[in-house]
């Protein structure tokens, strides 16, 4: 486990709390409604699985619950924010820096950088000083298993070492909300092993409440709770045991 | 190193054409003032290579010959040679007139306007410019021999040795000069007797420049200083580096100058702006998923704007050694083809300063581009 890690909230608790979003886009003349009033929470140290068809609304529903996208209706309670989307665009961004980690279907590393200078820059941004930063990123990268690779551009690492880059860049902020939209369709059964190994190991030994969108049905073995999505509509939820030794098999 | 310096350096072909495009505007810039500097040392050549310490000139002329009265009453000169730290006196006379090549078979005849300036052939004279060898002014010594400077050649259309004909006589080219250009017109030297021998030589009450030379260990300012005491709006007397300086700067008040330079100032920073905008707005726009991430993670808007402006800074530094390399190049070639350039530190600083302006003013300007770094969009 990463040393400098503090877990968040005791495991249990609520992390984030939404109700009745509603998510409307323009598309020509009409108003397509992506979210129908969805009521949505997820607690530390968890891992909630967000399932469902491609253009159910998974991706605007993450959007909404981390600040990144205002929702039409309906309020998010996030940690001590009450109605985070009542606040300043600047105090959401705070937020999200104090809180947040992401990780996304694309790896979005800077290719000027090596992997240590990728994980330090955010920590940078949030004022951690510069020996404590280096420190945290080479610890998050040894944890996300890239000890060996801390000098490396991403032009020299493969699809699976750049997610756990992110990964890494994610976790050495110790966020109590780690949201992860498809993190393993773009790689392999093996690499998405490791991927969705690793933010099962931050719900569970760092207490982040990890969400995480995928319409995988495999990764469910993972998951503490699982919840279907369909058509900007929550079909229904379930708790589940996960396993976090399940295994992957190639795509 | 910085999110932005290391981008700059890991993806420098992506701002190459931005900091190519800064080289070139500032070589437009730093190129016409080095050539404009080089002419204007070339013109005060005469002054900073004589050999007299003091020049008196006619009240309100800053150059020996450009332009306007520049002589001063004949009876001036004994008023001069009676202070007692002056050594010696000589007005530097001159003349002007139609130049024509000698030409045999189907060679190109050239009729050019030269201006003539004299020495008194004999080594040490005060009008003697400290870098002629004794050859070159033994050479002149020779009736109707002149000299000419190696950058005029071809405009006169001679060689060393050749014949041509000077307001109808016959003169000979004897000795070439180097290190005199002049841009505005050809120069042609001879001795005083020369010119006296073409029947141009001043007889009138009024005589050309003075070149005066002091005592060794007077101090030139004092005798300026005395001098001009006693000239009663006569004359002006000015040591050899007041004048050289004054000399200058009136090159600088010839407004074609001031329009040329204007002009290349505004085109410079016209296509510099244009292109290192549009590099850096293209190359935000390449790494707009990153920075996306950076705003998904809470990094604010105004954070990835400093980036983008220290991006522009750096550009701007390397667009500056760009450049730097450039003129030096160019200087190099115009030296080796007898143009010498000059590049006072003042007008490089300057330059240094509009590029980097320039290459700030792209990076505000490209500014918007990063609100399309939305991080939402990266939810797919
Ligand atoms: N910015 C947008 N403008 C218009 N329509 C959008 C936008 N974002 C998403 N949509 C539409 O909303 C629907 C749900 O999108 P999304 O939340 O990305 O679904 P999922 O992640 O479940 O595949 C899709 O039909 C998509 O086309
Ligand atoms: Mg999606």
């Amino acid at each position: 486990m990463n040393p400098n890690t503090v877990t968040h909230g005791r495991a249990g608790t609520s992390a984030i709390d939404a109700k009745g979003l509603v998510k409307r886009f323009k598309t020509g003349r009409t108003f397509i409604e992506v979210l129908k009033g969805v009521d949505f929470d997820a607690r530390h140290g968890e891992m909630t699985m967000v399932m469902g068809p491609s253009g159910s609304g998974k991706s605007t529903l993450v959007a909404a619950l981390s600040g990144l996208l205002k929702p039409d209706e309906g309020r998010v309670d996030a940690l001590d924010v009450d109605d985070l989307w009542d606040h300043s665009a600047g105090r959401i961004d705070k937020f999200r820096l104090d809180n947040c980690g992401f990780i996304f279907q694309g790896f979005n590393l800077f290719p000027a950088m090596n992997a240590t200078q990728q994980v330090m820059t955010v920590l940078k941004y949030q004022g951690v000083p510069k020996d404590e930063a280096r420190r945290r990123a080479v610890a998050a990268l040894e944890e996300v298993g890239l000890g060996a690779r801390l000098n490396q551009r991403p032009d020299s690492l493969s699809g699976g070492e750049k997610q756990r880059i992110a990964i890494a860049r994610a976790l050495a902020k110790d966020p109590a909300l780690l949201f992860a939209d498809e993190p393993t369709s773009a790689l392999d059964g093996e690499n998405g092993q490791v991927v969705i190994r690793l933010l099962r190991r931050a719900a569970t030994e760092h207490g982040a409440a990890v969400i995480c969108v995928t319409h995988d049905p495999r990764l469910e073995a993972w998951a503490d709770r699982v919840i279907h999505i369909e058509d900007g509509r929550i079909l229904d939820d379930q708790r589940r045991t996960p396993d976090p030794n399940a295994t992957l098999g190639s795509h | 190193m910085s999110l932005a310096l290391s981008t700059l350096l890991y993806e420098w072909r992506r701002y190459m054409a931005a900091i190519v495009a800064l080289a070139f505007s500032g070589l437009l810039v730093l190129a016409q003032v080095g050539m404009f500097m080089g002419i204007g040392k070339a013109f005060t050549a005469t002054i900073d290579r004589a050999r007299a310490d003091v020049m008196v000139l006619a009240p309100g002329s800053t150059g020996l010959f450009n332009g306007g009265p520049s002589g001063v009453p004949r009876r001036i000169m004994p008023v001069v040679q009676s202070h007692p730290d002056v050594v010696a006196v000589a007005d530097l006379d001159g003349s002007g007139g139609r130049w024509q090549n000698v030409v045999e078979g189907d060679a190109a005849r050239k009729t050019e306007f030269v201006q003539v300036t004299i020495i008194d052939a004999v080594p040490g004279a005060v009008t003697v410019p400290t870098d002629y060898s004794n050859d070159l002014i033994e050479a002149l010594r020779q009736p109707f021999g002149v000299a000419v400077d190696e950058t005029a050649l071809g405009r006169l259309g001679v060689k060393l040795g050749d014949k041509a004909i000077y307001n109808g006589k016959t003169v000979r080219v004897v000795a070439v000069t180097r290190g005199y250009p002049n841009m505005m017109q050809a120069g042609v030297v001879m001795s005083r007797d020369t010119l006296r021998m073409l029947g141009e030589a001043n007889t009138g009450d009024r005589v050309g420049p003075l070149m005066v030379s002091t005592k060794p260990g007077a101090d030139p300012e004092h005798v300026v200083a005395q001098l001009n005491a006693q000239s009663r709006g006569q004359f002006k007397a000015w040591t050899r580096a007041q004048l050289g300086e004054a000399n200058q700067a009136a090159m600088f008040k010839e407004s074609f100058i001031v329009i040329m330079l204007g002009f290349s100032l505004f085109l410079g920073i016209l296509i510099g702006v244009a292109i290192t905008w549009q590099t850096l707005r293209g190359a935000i726009m390449a790494n707009i998923k990153e920075f996306a991430s950076l705003r998904a993670l809470g990094v604010s808007m105004g954070s990835l704007r400093a980036v983008v402006m220290e991006l522009s800074f750096w550009v701007g530094i390397a667009g500056i050694l760009a450049s730097g390399v450039l003129t030096w190049a160019v200087s190099l070639l115009a030296t080796s083809s007898g143009l010498t350039m000059a590049f006072p530190i003042p007008m490089v600083a300057g330059v240094c300063v509009m590029l980097l302006v320039i290459a700030l003013a792209s990076g505000f300007l490209s500014l918007g581009v990063l609100k399309k770094s939305q991080p939402a969009d990266l939810l797919r």
